[in-house]
């Protein structure tokens, strides 16, 4: 997947290279995007360690919630198939604004939300939900990891002070990568 | 080599086993500790180049995660802290390098990833991992670290070199400074038993300058010239002896030698005298019977004219004396013939030729036959008997043997008289035998003896000399005679006529005996 992942990248990045800025060009780099950052979304999973009461039951599926990003959910749902994550089923919920985060351990939210962003992660402090987002600034409104575009390359920033609230433990191992990690200090 | 260290003194000897025995055991202790130390290095270092691939794996494996090479650099440049690693890769899943370190040592980076594992590459130790998280392949960290085994076998070499030196010295300084304990007394021993060789003198003893077993050896070596020294006291103790039975022996035997000469001389003298003596009685009986004979004719002349020239002046009483006195002349005429026979034989040189037995035989018997035309004997005589001897004398013995048979067979009834020979040993035995009265073997040592008679004058006629004579003769010429004869059944006598000498002499008297 990472194979796959890094061979669109470089597709990506050769195109870039080759062709003037166009409209297409700038709709499949977002559309590449979009895949590596849900790509990235489940990876989080491993680096991340979730509460026992984050789960309804033994039984309840890894729900991850995406709000605002369709086509995100929909490469997710593709990747996650198959797939578990702490030995539980991984299911990908699309989600409307308003509806609640029970039930979820991961939550994304979409640019496309804009405003509203404060609004969701409001709903979620507190939760053990690892908060995903990929605005400007999203850490300092309550996200714990924040995708930033950085030389054309996805990378993310992560807020402990956030996860730490929700008592979720983010892995140093994902913080070595990370490109700006916030601690309460 | 053998040959090199036969040539070697003891001193050197014990010298280069000690130098030998040391520089083995280093040799051996020092190989077995280098190859334990090499192999041990080498199982450190992979184990420590695993280890840290395992770490760098695990490290890089979010960079990975999040195809982040800078933090992956990162973590390969924080390698410099270990300058033995001389370069470094991290390979993603597809085989691409994804972050990369090098020691300024030029070398390339493997285009590719190989499978997990460590090998030697020359002064190398190439190393590949595979990173796995999450059950999922990331890539694939290539490590390459200095495997200083050459380094270290030539720097141990060094080492040894130095310790085996250093060790000889000290193996040689000690053991020539020690050695002594074992050779001083060895060699005042070796030196003692030189002497000894040298000297001869056994009187000298080893100094017995150790308790162990060439102590042992100094007083074995003593009690051995002690043994020594008295043996050969004795030696010539018991060669004085020796010497003294010898000059007495070779006295006692020069004396016998001596008794021998004159006993000798002595035999010789009275052999002399004896021959003397016996000659002259010969002379004597010779001359006194041939003497003899001239009156006895008178007397038998005269007794003849007195019965012839005076029948009628003589009585018949005087006449038949007269007739005695003839008959006894006569008689004794016969005696002295025989006698002078006798001595005939006994002087008359022997002269050997081919003497025709056979022959000889025949006419003695044709002699006997013509003057005695009345009787009549079977008589049978082998053919072709011959023999080396005095055909005279044979021809005597025959005559005296044949006429023997023929006298002593007169009364028997068909008489015979077998001549013939037999061989005995190769050697010619010749005999005479007939059926007439035979004899008493217990008289048999009678038989050869002069005027020894076994049967009366009134029996058979004789004088008692005939055998006597053929004894002589057989005895002239080296042979041997013997009789077997029993009383009324016949008698046989036989001779050899060649060498025999005393032995034979002496066997005929013992067979005469029985």
């Amino acid at each position: 997947m990472v194979a796959l992942t890094l061979r669109l990248c470089a597709l990506v990045a050769s195109l870039a290279a080759m062709a003037s800025i166009s409209a297409l060009a700038q709709v499949d780099r977002t559309a590449a995007e979009t895949r590596i950052k849900a790509a990235f979304l489940y990876k989080f999973s491993a680096f991340v360690e979730w509460p026992g009461r984050a789960f309804a039951g033994p039984e309840s599926p890894f729900t991850i919630g995406v709000i605002g990003a369709d086509e995100l959910a929909a490469d997710l749902e593709q990747i996650v198939k198959g797939r578990t994550v702490l030995e539980r089923a991984v299911v990908v919920r699309r989600m409307r604004r308003g509806e609640s985060v029970e039930g979820i351990q991961m939550l994304f939210i979409g640019q496309a939300e804009g405003a509203r962003l404060t609004e969701i992660l409001a709903s979620a402090k507190g939760q053990s939900v690892l908060t995903v987002t990929e605005s400007e600034d999203a850490l300092s409104h309550g996200s714990m990891i924040n995708f930033v575009s950085v030389d054309d390359k996805v990378r993310f920033d992560v807020a402990l002070p956030q996860a730490e609230r929700g008592a979720l433990r983010i892995s140093a191992r994902l913080l070595a990568v990370a490109r700006k990690v916030l601690t309460s200090s | 080599m053998k040959r090199l260290i036969a040539g070697f003194s003891v001193r050197q000897k014990l010298l280069a086993v000690v130098l030998l025995t040391t520089l083995t055991a280093l040799l051996v202790a020092i190989a077995v500790m280098v190859g334990f130390d090499l192999r041990n290095y080498r199982q450190s270092l992979i184990s420590d180049m695993t280890t840290q691939a395992d770490l760098l794996g695990r490290t890089t494996a979010p960079a990975l995660t999040f195809d982040d090479s800078r933090v992956a650099q990162e973590n390969l440049e924080l390698l410099r802290y270990r300058p033995q690693i001389r370069a470094a890769a991290i390979y993603n899943a597809r085989g691409k390098i994804f972050a990369s370190y090098s020691n300024q040592d030029g070398r390339e980076l493997p285009k590719l990833p190989e499978a997990d594992g460590t090998r030697i590459e020359g002064n190398n130790l190439v190393l590949f991992k595979r990173i796995v998280d999450n059950r999922e392949i990331l890539g694939t960290v290539y490590l390459r670290a200095d495997y200083e085994l050459y380094d270290r076998l030539v720097g141990y070499l060094g080492i040894a070199v130095i310790v085996a030196a250093l060790a000889m010295l000290v193996a040689y300084v000690l053991s020539r400074q020690l050695q002594h304990i074992i050779t001083n007394p060895l060699l005042a021993i070796a030196e003692v038993a030189r002497e000894v060789t040298e000297k001869r003198t056994f009187s000298l003893r080893a100094p017995k300058l150790s308790k162990d077993e060439i102590g042992m050896l100094a007083e074995s070596f003593n009690t051995m010239l002690a043994e020594i020294e008295r043996a050969t006291r004795d030696l010539e103790a018991s060669n004085e002896v020796l010497g003294r039975e010898i000059a007495e022996h070779n006295r006692a035997e020069r004396e016998i030698f001596r008794l021998n000469a004159e006993l000798e001389q002595r035999v010789k003298e009275r052999t002399a005298q004896l021959e003397y003596t016996n000659a002259e009685l010969e002379a004597f009986c010779y001359s006194v019977s041939h003497d003899l004979r001239a009156p006895l004719r008178a007397i038998d002349g005269f007794g003849q004219a007195l019965m012839e020239d005076f029948p009628k002046d003589v009585p018949q009483e005087a006449q038949r004396y007269l007739s005695r006195i003839r008959s006894s002349t006569q008689r004794m005429g016969q005696l002295i013939e025989d006698l002078l026979n006798l001595s005939r034989v006994s002087r008359s040189s022997l002269e050997r030729g081919d003497a025709d037995v056979s022959e000889l035989a025949r006419q003695v018997v044709n002699d006997l036959q013509i003057r005695d035309p009345q009787r009549k004997v079977d008589i049978s005589v082998w053919d072709g008997m011959r023999a080396n001897a005095d055909s005279r004398l044979l021809q005597a013995a025959l005559e005296n043997l044949i006429g023997n048979a023929w006298k002593f067979s007169a009364k028997t009834d068909k008489p015979r008289i077998e001549i013939g020979s037999l061989s005995d040993d190769g050697r010619a035995v010749f005999y005479v035998r007939d059926n007439g009265a035979g004899f008493d073997m217990a008289y048999a040592n009678k038989l050869f003896g002069a005027f020894q008679r076994l049967h009366s004058g009134n029996e058979y006629q004789g004088t008692g000399i005939g055998l006597a004579t053929v004894q002589r003769i057989v005895h002239r010429h080296g042979g041997r005679i013997w009789a077997d004869a029993k009383p009324g059944k016949g008698a046989a006598f036989y001779f050899t006529l060649e060498s025999g000498g005393v032995e034979n002499a002496s066997r005929d008297m013992a067979e005469a005996r029985t």
